[in-house]
């Protein structure tokens, strides 16, 4: 078998509308599996640990059901069906547009049987027989034309012929959703980034289909100048707000507030309110400053990442915050996010600029006795800092699901509300007796009780009973096989 | 010979049907009698609360009417009922109006609000099939449905609850109003469909089926996600927050009916029954199973009604206690609707096959022909599928604005989808195959179930991101 017969032999499986809907019933059947086994990126690790077995799950894991909408194979089922859709439009494409730009305007005797709607009537010459049509199909709405063809003389009268195009359009539009979605699949992203009142970040944590966790650098970073909730009187929340600023370069290039349902554009780049917390990191701290030698203890609030002066002079700024603390060789780490047993070095600089650096372990002694300095500090207090959780997701094939949502509308507003209505008459050599036949694409039934009305109202002007026959066998067929 | 026996079959089945009719109007005029004493209706007459209940009583006599004419066909009966109908719809405006202007917003954001719209929806494509499609039986099908959802709505929490921050979006009203304009008119295509096989003569075997095939489906449904070993579990509900009782985020405390398990095994097993006799009839080619399906049939239809009456005894107000939890929880009508709709909708499927049963020569006289019957079906869905599509994009752009997502393939999401390729399927055959007639009619009753499943079973059995139509 040569490379062209195998060809032709794809091609011809792939051209078909069985072939079609076969593949959109298989994506059909997956997407309802999809919605009965848990999906990693929709659910918590720990609902999928409770829900099912180690080996169900492994083996889940492997087969990708517990990922299928991004698995590769669901998304080759999409492109087939694509394929599908394009040879399937393409194959037919030429019969809709001859329909469409070359429209048959005269009935040539061998056409006529196979129109389901026709009539003949007996008349008395030619041109009042086609005066009287034409008369009739105005009153009916539709606009005739006279052709000639061969020397024959006959009527042509048509509405809603773009209707032929409606299959088009909503293909085309299945197709730009389609187009959308797998361009986001490919190129897009989504994550989360948290940022604390008053800090910049650009890094933003995305989740992988293994329900592990990647991160991504932002073009720019993420500054968060307040955040803020309301709530109703019945403490449900009312209104989540993050007043952001985008900087790029070292410069502040965009700004907004956004809310939940308004998110902040910028670049292509969407970023989301989707949580709200309190950040582990105070934005001011409050201590008890007692002299060493004796004397009045004052308060004296420190920012975070500012000074305070004391009453004698010298100032005090926080070196470092450690939520929650260990101490090992000596040196204070993190062990966690948890502000529940926190760390403060403070730093002490006297009016010749010498800074001594002071120890708070919190957990151990609420104070920096013994560390030889004009002053003993102690903890009283701490305002906290909001952080803004976000959404940010970056989704280009957007605009073409938008575009094909549009297109979709009108296609099936044309397919559905229009429908190409033809209708020829003709007369005879004789000049004896007027053929009358018409057709359309859909809706036969209505088309075929305006039909009759047609042929009683061109009965009563003929003034002559008529021979008509309703060609049942075809109705159903003819555009079918176009 | 047989035919003397068949038509008088007919004359007593005539009568038992009259009775049973006038049995669950009594039954009808105690619940709601029940329900009344149970709510306390203040505020003004022209209030939400007092509306809805003029509109539940009209509508439930506009419900009567109509499946009298579907049991004597009487013609007199329909003109009272759309006049009852047409009442209880202006009363029913009224209801949402109400809600409307105190909410300050469309009422679309609970389970409650999102009944009272599809409710009013359904009783103006009533209105709309009967005057402008002259079918006038379709409303002993809708307009019992209407009466069971404004039953379900007096035990759902009714307050007027303010919206959370993602809820406040146009968009979602517009997702909402869409998917209750096309839900309402994907039930009126079912309906046509359903009397499509009845003009059709298919023959009332093969209704049978398909009513114990809908019973055997919630059974199973219920028993899959409820029975634990013999209880029936129920989410606890606190009386005084009017809300249910949470472990954590996303999941409710159940606690656990004893006894309630078993006996709702032995329903789904009653309602087994008669499709397995039917399955064992169509293999075995014996008619005479047939009869013994029937009575299976009735059996199982009052076992439902005894296993309602228990649940509802032994949820009001009941108090039972769960292995997650120490102590006793309360649990209330309100905290289970989807059980009930259900267990109700159940029996009401068992009543309309009795109705056929009996009485199907009447129906066939009454129904219009199965030609325009199916070409109605098929104008309806042509209405359907835009709303659908409309309504699954306004969604997609609601999402994009408050999730970051245009599309995530949560449940509601993927069968929303689901749903819209099976009726493209049934559309896309018609134009391109002229599929009609029978083909046709199983084709949007399959569409209809998969609404069904994505308005209520994918809220109650999947777990998903669009929870807060849970509330």
């Amino acid at each position: 078998m040569g490379l062209k017969s195998i060809w032709s032999k794809v091609h011809q499986t792939l051209a078909s509308v069985r072939t079609g809907i076969f593949l959109i019933i298989i994506v059909g059947v997956f997407s309802a599996v999809g919605t009965v086994i848990l999906q990693r990126p929709t659910s918590e690790p720990e609902d999928l640990q409770r829900a099912y077995s180690p080996q169900t799950l492994a083996l889940l894991d492997q087969l990708g059901l517990t990922d299928i909408f991004h698995a590769w194979w669901f998304l080759l089922l999409l492109c087939l069906f694509c394929v599908c859709l394009i040879l399937v439009s393409v194959d037919r494409w030429p019969n809709a547009w001859k329909v469409y730009s070359k429209p048959v305007r005269f009935a040539q005797p061998s056409f006529r049987p196979s129109l389901p709607q026709t009539v003949k009537i007996p008349v008395k010459d030619e041109a009042s027989a086609l005066s009287v049509v034409e008369r009739v199909l105005n009153r009916f709405g539709l606009k005739p034309e006279r052709v000639t063809e061969d020397g024959a003389t006959g009527l042509y009268a048509e509405k809603q012929r773009f209707s032929v195009f409606a299959v088009y359009l909503v293909h085309l539009s299945l197709l730009c959703i389609f187009a959308g979605y797998i361009i986001d699949g490919f190129v897009g992203y989504r994550g989360n980034i948290m940022v604390p009142e008053g800090q910049a970040l650009g890094q933003i944590t995305l989740r992988d289909n293994k329900g592990g966790e990647t991160r991504k650098t932002l073009p720019f970073l993420i500054r968060c100048d307040g955040a803020g909730e309301e709530t109703y009187a019945d403490g449900s929340p009312k209104k989540w707000w993050s007043k952001l600023a985008l900087i790029e370069n070292g410069k502040e290039t965009a700004a907004k507030t956004i809310i939940v349902n308004d998110p902040f554009v910028y670049k292509g780049i969407r970023i989301y309110q989707s949580s709200m917390g309190q950040s582990s990191t105070p934005r001011t701290l409050n201590f008890i400053a007692t002299p060493s030698k004796g004397g009045e203890p004052e308060t004296v609030e420190v920012p975070l990442n500012g000074k305070a002066t004391l009453a004698d002079g010298e100032s005090l700024s926080i070196l470092r915050w450690v939520p929650d603390y260990y101490v090992q060789d000596g040196e204070v780490y993190k062990k966690s996010d948890e502000a529940e047993n926190p760390a403060v070095q403070l730093g002490l600089t006297n009016a010749q600029g010498e800074t001594k650096k002071l120890w708070i372990l919190y957990a151990k002694a609420n104070t920096t006795q013994g560390q030889d300095a004009p002053y003993e500090f102690a903890i009283k207090s701490a305002t906290w800092a909001k952080y803004t959780g976000l959404e940010v997701s970056h989704q280009p094939g957007q605009f073409g699901v938008w575009i094909g949502v549009v297109l979709m509308a009108f296609g099936l507003v044309i397919a559905f509300y229009t429908q190409h209505v033809r209708i020829w008459a003709a007369v005879s050599e004789d000049g004896k007796l007027l053929w009358v036949g018409g057709t359309t694409n859909k809706n036969r039934e209505r088309f075929k009780a305006k039909f009759e009305q047609i042929k009683a109202a061109l009965q009563e002007e003929l003034g002559s009973s008529a021979v008509s026959k309703t060609n049942h066998k075809i109705e159903e067929n003819t555009l079918t096989k176009a | 010979m047989q035919d003397v026996q068949v038509e008088q079959q007919q004359k007593q089945a005539t009568g038992a049907a009259l009775l049973v009719l006038v049995g669950l109007g009594i039954a009808f005029a105690l619940l709601v009698a029940l329900l009344a004493a149970a709510k306390a209706h203040t505020g003004p007459i022209y209030g939400e609360a007092n509306m809805l209940y003029a509109a539940l009583v009209l509508y439930a006599g506009a419900a009567t009417l109509y499946m009298g004419y579907g049991v004597a066909g009487i013609e007199r009966y329909v003109n009272a009922a759309s006049i009852l109908t047409f009442a209880g719809f202006l009363a029913n405006t009224a209801a949402v109006a109400h809600r409307w202007s105190i909410a300050g917003r469309p009422p679309f954001s609970n389970m409650y609000e999102m009944l009272l719209s599809f409710v009013w929806t359904l009783a103006l494509l009533t209105l709309i099939a009967e005057r402008a499609y002259k079918v006038k039986i379709i409303g002993s099908i809708t307009m019992p449905i209407t009466v069971v959802s404004v039953i379900l709505m007096q035990l759902l929490p009714s307050d007027v609850r303010p919206l959370v921050p993602a809820l406040q979006s146009t968009w979602l009203q517009v997702h909402v109003t869409l998917a209750m304009l096309s839900y309402a008119a994907c039930a009126v295509s079912f309906a046509l469909a359903l009397m499509f096989l009845i003009q059709d003569n298919m023959k009332s075997e093969s209704f049978q089926a398909l009513t114990s095939s809908g019973m055997v489906a919630i059974y199973a449904g219920m028993l899959i996600t409820r029975f634990r070993s013999g209880s029936l579990a129920v989410t606890a509900y606190d009386l005084e927050q009017k809300s249910e009782v949470m472990i954590s985020r996303g999941h409710p405390l159940f606690i656990r009916i004893p006894d309630l398990g078993w006996l709702y095994l032995l329903v789904f097993l009653s309602a087994l029954v008669p499709l397995v006799l039917y399955i064992a009839g169509q293999l075995k080619k014996d008619g005479s199973l047939f009869d013994v399906a029937s009575k299976a049939m009735f059996v199982t239809l009052m076992l439902q009604t005894a296993g309602t009456a228990i649940f509802i005894a032994r949820v009001k107000n009941g108090q039972y206690g769960a292995p997650e939890a120490e102590g006793l929880f309360t649990t209330a009508l309100p905290a289970n609707p989807f059980l009930l709709a259900g267990m109700i909708g159940g029996i009401v499927a068992g009543l309309l096959y009795l109705l056929l049963l009996w009485r199907r020569e009447g129906l066939q006289r009454m129904l219009p022909s199965a030609d325009i019957l199916d070409n109605v079906t098929y104008k309806i869905i042509c209405i359907a599928f835009p709303l659908l599509t409309l309504m699954i994009a306004a969604g997609a752009y609601w999402a994009n604005q408050a999730w970051g997502s245009y599309w995530s393939w949560d449940p509601k999401e993927t069968w929303a989808a689901i749903t819209w390729l099976v009726y493209a399927g049934y559309l896309h055959m018609r134009i391109t195959r002229g599929w009609k007639g029978r083909r046709a009619a199983w084709f949007a009753i399959l569409g209809f179930g998969v609404v069904i499943f994505t308005f209520f079973g994918v809220t109650y059995l999947l777990p998903g991101l669009h929870a807060y139509a849970a509330g």
